[in-house]
Formats: structure tokens, C-alpha cells, sequence
């Protein structure tokens, strides 16, 4: 079999924690299933690949990322139904998972749809299927294991609630370690059937404590006094709903069974706590207010003996506060689904799943929640579940989120019946439908006689990102230098992660007599490196112009790719005094052009910087003009900015 | 059949960094492929096209979609593996491994297979029609412009490459066969990055640029000329030069069986690794695996330091972690520095 060159679990250096977990997963169903996080190239696949030869008669049924949900959640027997005329149910991974280890490898990267009718169906025990004429169901109990890679953006904290147990898989920093690991992998590829063998006897026994400890399992008991420990524990960790206690109490049985005991001591509880809490553990709800707020705080308790210069930037942030409207908070941006935290009753969720008409955003935006530092009474564990390492940036981020398309491009996710013509032709859904008719049509020939009312047509979907249009005033008016500044940090950030979102943005500076299109829109890193190391600033401000130009840019982008929601972001003081050829008000000009943009309704977003003594408002008045939300700012900064585009939806 | 005339690799003047790492990826396709960098017209389809002809023979089992290696028991696709079982013999031909190509166009169905439709309709029965990574088994799969592939062609590219295995649950069929391929890619850095989970699945990468001396510039303007007026005569002139090449390979492939590497130089690499921060283990493994392919496209049988060296240059460059207003260039008289501090 393909599988036999897998890499010996046993032999697999280090990342004791993930084995650990693993191990626990194996004898424990109960215990939730484990989530493995962790870099690229941290041996994340290869150890839960390796638990293959550990779990006696149990299989690893894998779900690729390109399954599709006739395939997961079976469907119509087509073979049966050409021959006999009648429906049968043909299974799909759901069915072969069912008590056995069901492995999800990039589990980040699969449709949150999907992701969750699995785990709402192993959560009910139960795979209900009403599709293609097939009423059918099944029992499903597996043990889910994933393996994502952070980086390219986290599930939700939902999802990761669902999971019983988290780890990270860390790489090795010492380097007689990562010595001994190269030293094993060059053994291991230079005779893999030798390296094997010399692993087989270390293999068998693991398999061995294992099984042993399923058994023991099942007998093992839990005193009153550990319920206690648990609950307290739970308590302290601010975890929401009781499921964090049941897996608690279950990964300890399975550390007490793996040490052939059959009862649980304080220091299983310990340990289980490792891997039951860091992905549940909530900011105690007394301190859970946005984070700035926090370091506004503590800026005003210093500022009371600081300098005077400080007690100015703080009420700058308090006038900012007032002036503009708040962006709108990460947490709930999308509560109306999958909040779920005790789900005994959602047997039927996977076809309420496929009913929806919308694809579910991704909300990996609330995954962030972090624990606060906790009087520690128990020893609870280290926890350093830091699933996104610059939080104060990315907060509210929107996430890559996904959109059906009707381009025949993007992943083919199920079949429909088009209301007009189909051109886009399922043709594994499109037999499906036939099949069951096979037995009265004449026979043309082949074995299927399709007619036009079995026709289905594909639903696709693709990600998509949104396009960023920056038009920043680079006139010679006061804080020029400083808004470009921010600008372009700005960009290069949102670039760092465009892979990940998507995402896509383009820069255009007003200056003297003329708007310049300095960065064209793009995803290329290297390309606003080029364009945007000098940034000459200074003359007269042509509003209009600038405008203009942009309206044109995003006009022709439109032309371009029409799937990509663009965003004008204007930065400026507001204050249009270029007056061109036809002699015209420039701030009339100004206004009117921002009346077209707002006629098309493209979202935009007006960053004012106004700072003179006496304000003009006019950048507000373009606001209003464009219909566009308003911001004033006194001091620019690159994380304002992002703070802002990133809560533009 | 007559094929199609190629370029030969031998003539192609400069560029020595590209060549070499395709030619180590020949050697050893453990290696994790290459990532070439660099703008239009800088040879690099060319190259990984005239790579082609250089391949070496390989055994092959008749008749099988995926060309299993007989020899391979562990890597038999579900029905040779199902006849070797059985104890029947596995007949073997000879067949030259080659270039598959990836259009950044093509469809997810197509790169990982789908359901043969005409079957189904003709027979009323499920069959699985292999797709380009089924071509890709043991050969390199080639992908020009890979940062503009689509995202879930990515996605299930990067499946495929961890494990060597392409899985498919799709459209009624339900399949898994062998798919291990050394993956070269070609990118123009101007038009968009490319995912760094992508990134990191390519052993090497290497940055090509246009020749700046004029005589070089030269040399390249009348071969291709030459090649253009007559391609088979430009070809023989270079036969020699080629099966030096492909005899080259091919002893390096022997050598390659009994390099040896001693445990300071591992540790070196380790050090190297973990000062620079590299995410995970690839990195240094990468390194050490192509020190080793060095050593013995050398005739060498023990690694040096120069091979680890060599190797870093290849390896860590596209590593590197990039964060806003960094060049995300390797400091390589860091490295040296690590590197012969051990």
C-alpha cells in the first residue's frame, strides 16, 4: 500500500506534547478529537500519519481538501440504480470514518460549511442524508484529527471549541536535537524498509500500551474530588459552556489509562489541562473590553506624572473617540451562525448546511481571544495559544471569505437545478439524476439516457479579496510627508498578508497640478517596493483630479476582474485649491466629483487630517458627497489606517 | 513518431544557478524542486523545457496510469500494488521520465481527476480518469507563472506534495494514487507573491536575471538564431556536450547512493537554521540533502563544507521570513559567519 513509507511514529524526535495528545486521542474517543497547530515543516502530517500503524483495527479516513459533499456525506448508488431501477445509498467518508480516526490535513483551508455539518454530525452521532432522492441515515463516531497551519488564517473560536484538544507543534531549538532529527530522516531515507524494521518492535509495544488502555479506559474511574478540580479549573480558565469539563475529565482518563491506572490523579487533571484549555480559555468577562481602550488607560494613569507633550496625545485619542463613528467591534460581526455551544440537538444541521444559500463568512476573527493572566491557584497550564501574533493590527480583520461565482472558475462545491439554462454541467449529479429512470427510458445505446430535466448545474466558489484603492493628498500642505508615510505602511502591511486575504491595493498621489497613479493595483510585494520608494511631496492640492483619477482606476479594474469589490480610501486635509483650465472652483469640483464616485456606489472611506486652527470641513463635505464614512484624525499612523480598511464592511 | 525539437539544455549560455538546481533536482527528486525567479525572457521555460532531454530512463511497470517503479513495493498505485500482492510479477519497460505541464487554466477536476464521463454514460458504471497528477508520478511536474495559479488548485497541489499521495473524493468517484513529482515553478515576482505554504514546499529556489555583459548577451542572440535556422543542426553540434551531461547525472545518481555527511556539519546546519529563524525543519534538511547531491554531482562521496555553503545558497534564500519595508534577503556573511563558527 501506498501508506507503507510512512516515517515510524516512534521514531519521530521531540514534539512530545503533539505524540502525547495524539496518544490520548487514540485511546479516548470521548476526548474530543485533537487539533494540531503549528508552523510549516514542524512534522505536523507526518505524526498523525504515523498513528496509522498504532490503532490496531481502527483506519485514518483522510478528507481532502477537494472533496465534495456527495462524496462526504454519501449519496445515490448510481451503478445500483442504472441496473435496478432503484435507489440505494452509496456511503461517503462520513460512513467509513465512523469509528475510526477521521484526519483532516490543512483543516483551515476547508469550506467552514463543511467543516462544520462533519463536526455537528459527529456531535449528534448521527449522519442524516436527504439528497438526490436518497433519505438515508447512519451513525458516526470518529475521532477528528486536524492539522493547520496558522499563518494562513485560524479557524473560528467556535470551531476551535469543538475540538477537545489543541497542541502546537513547535520546532526543535536545540541543536544537538535537530541534529539527531536530520541524523534519523537521512537513516530513514537511505533504507526505509531497514529503518522500518528497526522500529517495529518499539512500534508493536506502543500499539500494545494502547489498546491496553483503550480497554482500561472504559473501566477507569473518576472521584467526586477530580469533578471538583475540573470544574474549578474550567472556572478559572473563563471557559464558555460545560463541554471544556467533560474533556477535561476524558483526557485525564486516558493519561491515568495509559499509565495503567483506573483512576484519575490531580496531576492527569494537570496535564489534561494542557491540552483541554488553551484553545477555550476566555479573557475573564470584567476585563473584557477592546484592547485599546486598555492601553488608554494605562497611558492616563502614567500620563497624570508624565510630561505635558503626552496629556496632548491623549486627548487627542479622546477627541478622535468622539468624533468618529467606532468602527465596528470583531466580536459578533457575524453571530447568526454556528453559535452553538451545546449541540445534542443539531442532528439535522448538515442539511440545514447545504440548504443555506449563502456561504458562511469566515469569522476567524473572534479566534484571537486570549487569556489574561490568571491568579493562578492551580497550576494551570503555560498557556501560549498565540493563533495571531500581531492581534492588535489584525483585530476585526475580515479574513479571506469566500463568494459564489458564476465564472466557471473556483472550487466545484455541489450541484443545483438551474432555473435557466445550464451551462455550467455537474455531470457526476447530473448521472445521479438519471440513474434511478434508466429502467424506463429506451435504451439509445449507451447505458444512460439523459434527459434535459436531470440536468444540474455546478455551484462554484471561490475566494476572493477586496481592492484597496488608496488616493492620499501629497500637496504642500501641512503633514504631507507624514500621511504618505503612513499610507505606504499601510500598504506594505496589507501586502505582507494579501496571500492570505486576498486582498489587492493600488496608491494614487494628488500633488501641483495632477493626480499620479504612483502604485497600479496589485498583490506584488515587490512591485510597491519598486514603485513607492520615493514619495515627492509638495505644490497645490487637485482634488478633483485626484478623484478622477481614481474613479478611472477603479472603472477600469472593474472592466478587468469584475469580482472584486474595490474600496477608495481617501487621505487629505480636504483643502482643493488647484484651479485648472476651466477656471472652476476647485472645491466645487472636487464636491461634484465625489458625487459620481458615490452614484456608483463604491464603498469609500474619507480619512481626514485636517489640523488647522480653523477647520474648513471640507474633506467632510466630499464624505458626505461620496457617501463615504468619515474619519478625522490628527496624527496619522500606519495602524490607524489598517485599523480603519480593516473595518470598512 | 518524430518529436518536436528542443533546445538543448547544454546551450544555453550563463544562467549557471537555474541549470545547476534542475540538475540536482534529477539527481536526487527528493530534493523538493525549484523555484525559478525572474523576469520574462530569461531562458527559464526554456531551460526546464530543455531539461527534458536529459532525463534518465526509468523502469516503469506496463501498462500502469501512475508508471510505477517495480522496484518500489512501498509506492505501487491500488491495482500493481494489488498484483504484486498476489505474488503476480510486475512487467517493466523502460521509460524516460519527462516534463508535465500545469496551465495556470487548468481546472481542479483536471489536476487531481475526475469521473470518466463517457464511461459513465456508455456503461451506467463509475470509473476514476486520472489528471495531471497522475502524469506528474515520478516525473517533474512543471507549473510556468505558479503565483497566478488558483487558490484551490493550490490547495490541492500542496496536498499532493507533502505526501506524495493525491487523494480525490470528488464528482462520484473516490480515489487515492501515488503522485510524487519534483515541482519546478516559475514566477514573475512583479505580478503577485506566491503563498508561503507553496513557497516552502520548493526545495530550492533560485533568482534568474538577464545577462548584462554584452558579449554574453551576444553569445545568446546568435545561438538562438542559429537554433532557429536550423534546429537539428544546432542540436547535433551540442549531442556531445549533452550525453556528457546525461552520463554526469546518471553517475551522480550512483555516487549520490554512498555520500556521507559527518555529524559537525549537521550540527552547523542545525545552528544555521535555528539563528536565522527559519520556520520548522525543512530548511535544514533541504540544506543537507542538497549538500549531499552536490557532493556527489561532484564524484565526491563525503560532503564539505563548500557543499553545505553551496547548498545555503540555494535553500534558505526563499526562507526567509519577510516583514514590511525588509528586503527579506539572506544576509549570507551571517551565514558564513555561523556556518564556520562551528
Amino acid at each position: 500500500m501506498l501508506n507503507d513509507a510512512l516515517f515510524p511514529f516512534v521514531a519521530i524526535v521531540g514534539q512530545e506534547n503533539v505524540k502525547k495528545a495524539l496518544l490520548i486521542a487514540l485511546v479516548n474517543q470521548k476526548a474530543g478529537g485533537l487539533l494540531i497547530g503549528g508552523k510549516k515543516g514542524t512534522a505536523k502530517s507526518t505524526i498523525v500519519r504515523g498513528v496509522r500503524e498504532l490503532c490496531g483495527e481502527q483506519r485514518i479516513v483522510e478528507l481532502p481538501l477537494n472533496a465534495t459533499e456527495d462524496m462526504l456525506f454519501g449519496s445515490i448508488d448510481v451503478e445500483y440504480a442504472v441496473k435496478h431501477g432503484k435507489r440505494k445509498f452509496a456511503s461517503g467518508i462520513l460512513a467509513r470514518a465512523h469509528e475510526n480516526l477521521l484526519y483532516i490535513d490543512e483543516i483551515n483551508l476547508l469550506r467552514t460549511e463543511l467543516l462544520n455539518a462533519v463536526l455537528d454530525a459527529n456531535a449528534a452521532g448521527v449522519n442524516l442524508v436527504e439528497r438526490d432522492g436518497i433519505s438515508f441515515s447512519h451513525p458516526v463516531h470518529c475521532t477528528v484529527l486536524g492539522t493547520m497551519n496558522p499563518e494562513e488564517g485560524t479557524l473560528s473560536s467556535q470551531t476551535l471549541d469543538r475540538f477537545g484538544m489543541y497542541v502546537e507543534a513547535q520546532p526543535e531549538l536545540v541543536t544537538e536535537n535537530r541534529v539527531k532529527i536530520m541524523r534519523e530522516l537521512l537513516n530513514f531515507a537511505a533504507d526505509i524498509e531497514g529503518y522500518r524494521q528497526q522500529n517495529l518492535l518499539a512500534t508493536e509495544s506502543l500499539a500494545e500500551q494502547i489498546a491496553a488502555a483503550r480497554t482500561l479506559v472504559k473501566i477507569t474511574e473518576v472521584s467526586e474530588a477530580m469533578i471538583q478540580l475540573a470544574a474549578q479549573m474550567c472556572a478559572q480558565a473563563f471557559c464558555a459552556g460545560h463541554r471544556a469539563e467533560i474533556y477535561l475529565l476524558e483526557c485525564a482518563k486516558a493519561i491515568a489509562a495509559l499509565e495503567q491506572r483506573n483512576y484519575v490523579l490531580p496531576k492527569d487533571m494537570n496535564e489534561a489541562a494542557q491540552y483541554v484549555l488553551p484553545h477555550r480559555m476566555r479573557r475573564p468577562p470584567e476585563q473584557e473590553q477592546p484592547e485599546e481602550e486598555e492601553t488608554e488607560q494605562q497611558n492616563e494613569q502614567e500620563n497624570e506624572d508624565n510630561t505635558e507633550d503626552n496629556d496632548e496625545t491623549q486627548d487627542e485619542n479622546d477627541a478622535d473617540d468622539q468624533q468618529q463613528p467606532p468602527p465596528p467591534l470583531p466580536d459578533n460581526v457575524d453571530g447568526e451562525n454556528d453559535e452553538e455551544p451545546e449541540n445534542d440537538d443539531q442532528s439535522e444541521d448538515d442539511e440545514q448546511n447545504e440548504d443555506k444559500e449563502e456561504p458562511t463568512p469566515n469569522n476567524d476573527a473572534e479566534a484571537q481571544e486570549q487569556v489574561a493572566d490568571i491568579d493562578k491557584t492551580f497550576p494551570l497550564p503555560q498557556i501560549k495559544l498565540d493563533l495571531d501574533q500581531d492581534r492588535k493590527l489584525r483585530r476585526g480583520s475580515g479574513k479571506r471569505s469566500t463568494k459564489k461565482t458564476d465564472l466557471k472558475q473556483g472550487r466545484y462545491v455541489r450541484a443545483t437545478i438551474s432555473s435557466t439554462k445550464v451551462e455550467d454541467l455537474a455531470f457526476d449529479a447530473t448521472i445521479r439524476a438519471a440513474a434511478p429512470y434508466q429502467k424506463m427510458r429506451e435504451n439509445n445505446g449507451c447505458a444512460l439516457n439523459i434527459k434535459s430535466e436531470d440536468m444540474r448545474q455546478k455551484v462554484r466558489e471561490k475566494r476572493i479579496g477586496s481592492t484597496f484603492l488608496f488616493l492620499v493628498d501629497a500637496s504642500g500642505s501641512m503633514g504631507a510627508k507624514e500621511r504618505m508615510k503612513a499610507v505606504k505602511g499601510a500598504i506594505f502591511y496589507m501586502l505582507q498578508e494579501a496571500y492570505q486575504k486576498r486582498d489587492q491595493v493600488g496608491m494614487i498621489a494628488f500633488r501641483r497640478t495632477k493626480a499620479e497613479v504612483l502604485l497600479p493595483i496589485t498583490r506584488s510585494i515587490d512591485l510597491a517596493q519598486k514603485c513607492l520608494q520615493e514619495l515627492p511631496t509638495g505644490g497645490k492640492t487637485p482634488l478633483a483630479d485626484g478623484l478622477a483619477t481614481a474613479l478611472m482606476t477603479l472603472y477600469m479594474r472593474n472592466k478587468k476582474d469584475a469580482e472584486l469589490e474595490p474600496i477608495l480610501i481617501l487621505v487629505t486635509d480636504g483643502r482643493a485649491n488647484f484651479v485648472d483650465a476651466s477656471g472652476e472652483d476647485p472645491i466645487k469640483q472636487a464636491i461634484d466629483m465625489a458625487q459620481k464616485i458615490g452614484k456608483l456606489q463604491i464603498s469609500s472611506v474619507v480619512i481626514d487630517t485636517e489640523t488647522d486652527f480653523i477647520k474648513l470641513g471640507i474633506a467632510k463635505d466630499v464624505a458626505k458627497a461620496m457617501g463615504a464614512s468619515y474619519y478625522s484624525l490628527k496624527q496619522l499612523s500606519e495602524e490607524q489606517i489598517i485599523h480603519i480598511v480593516r473595518n470598512i464592511n | 513518431m518524430k518529436r518536436v525539437a528542443v533546445y538543448p539544455f547544454a546551450a544555453i549560455v550563463g544562467q549557471e544557478d537555474m541549470k545547476l538546481s534542475l540538475i540536482l533536482n534529477v539527481i536526487n527528486p527528493a530534493l523538493g524542486g525549484v523555484l525559478i525567479k525572474g523576469e520574462k525572457g530569461t531562458a527559464k521555460s526554456t531551460a526546464v523545457r530543455a531539461l527534458a532531454e536529459l532525463l534518465p530512463a526509468m523502469a516503469s511497470v506496463e501498462g500502469c496510469q501512475f508508471h510505477c517503479d517495480p522496484l518500489e513495493p512501498n509506492l505501487l498505485c491500488e491495482s500493481c500494488s494489488e498484483k504484486y500482492k498476489s505474488g503476480a510479477k510486475l512487467s517493466s519497460s523502460e521509460i524516460k521520465m519527462k516534463v508535465v505541464e500545469l496551465p495556470v487554466s487548468a481546472t481542479e477536476d483536471r489536476v487531481v481527476g475526475t469521473l470518466d464521463i463517457e464511461h459513465a454514460i456508455k456503461h451506467g458504471e463509475k470509473k476514476f480518469e486520472a489528471g495531471i497528477l497522475a502524469q506528474a508520478n515520478r516525473n517533474i511536474l512543471y507549473v510556468d507563472e505558479i503565483n497566478l495559479l488558483d487558490d484551490h488548485v493550490v490547495d490541492v497541489l500542496l496536498d499532493a506534495a507533502a505526501m506524495g499521495v493525491n487523494t480525490v473524493e470528488r464528482e462520484g468517484v473516490s480515489y487515492s494514487h501515488p503522485a510524487k513529482f519534483v515541482l519546478v515553478g516559475t514566477m514573475n515576482p512583479e505580478e503577485g507573491d506566491i503563498r508561503p505554504q507553496l513557497l516552502d514546499r520548493f526545495g530550492l529556489s533560485v533568482i534568474v536575471t538577464g545577462e548584462h555583459e554584452p558579449e554574453k548577451r551576444v553569445e545568446v542572440i546568435k545561438r538562438r538564431l542559429a537554433y532557429e535556422e536550423d534546429a537539428d543542426k544546432f542540436i547535433a553540434k551540442y549531442d556531445k556536450e549533452q550525453k556528457e551531461l546525461g552520463e554526469k547525472i546518471m553517475q551522480a545518481r550512483q555516487v549520490l547512493k554512498e555520500v556521507v555527511i559527518a555529524d559537525n556539519l549537521l550540527a552547523a546546519v542545525a545552528a544555521l537554521a535555528i539563528e536565522l529563524g527559519v520556520d520548522g525543519h525543512r530548511a535544514d534538511i533541504t540544506v543537507i540533502k542538497t549538500a549531499m547531491t552536490l557532493a556527489a554531482f561532484a564524484g565526491r562521496t563525503e560532503v564539505v563544507m563548500e557543499d553545505i555553503k553551496n547548498a545555503a545558497k540555494l535553500v534558505l534564500p526563499h526562507r526567509m521570513r519577510r516583514r514590511p519595508f525588509e528586503e527579506g534577503e539572506l544576509n549570507w556573511a551571517k551565514v558564513e559567519a555561523i556556518l564556520d563558527a562551528q
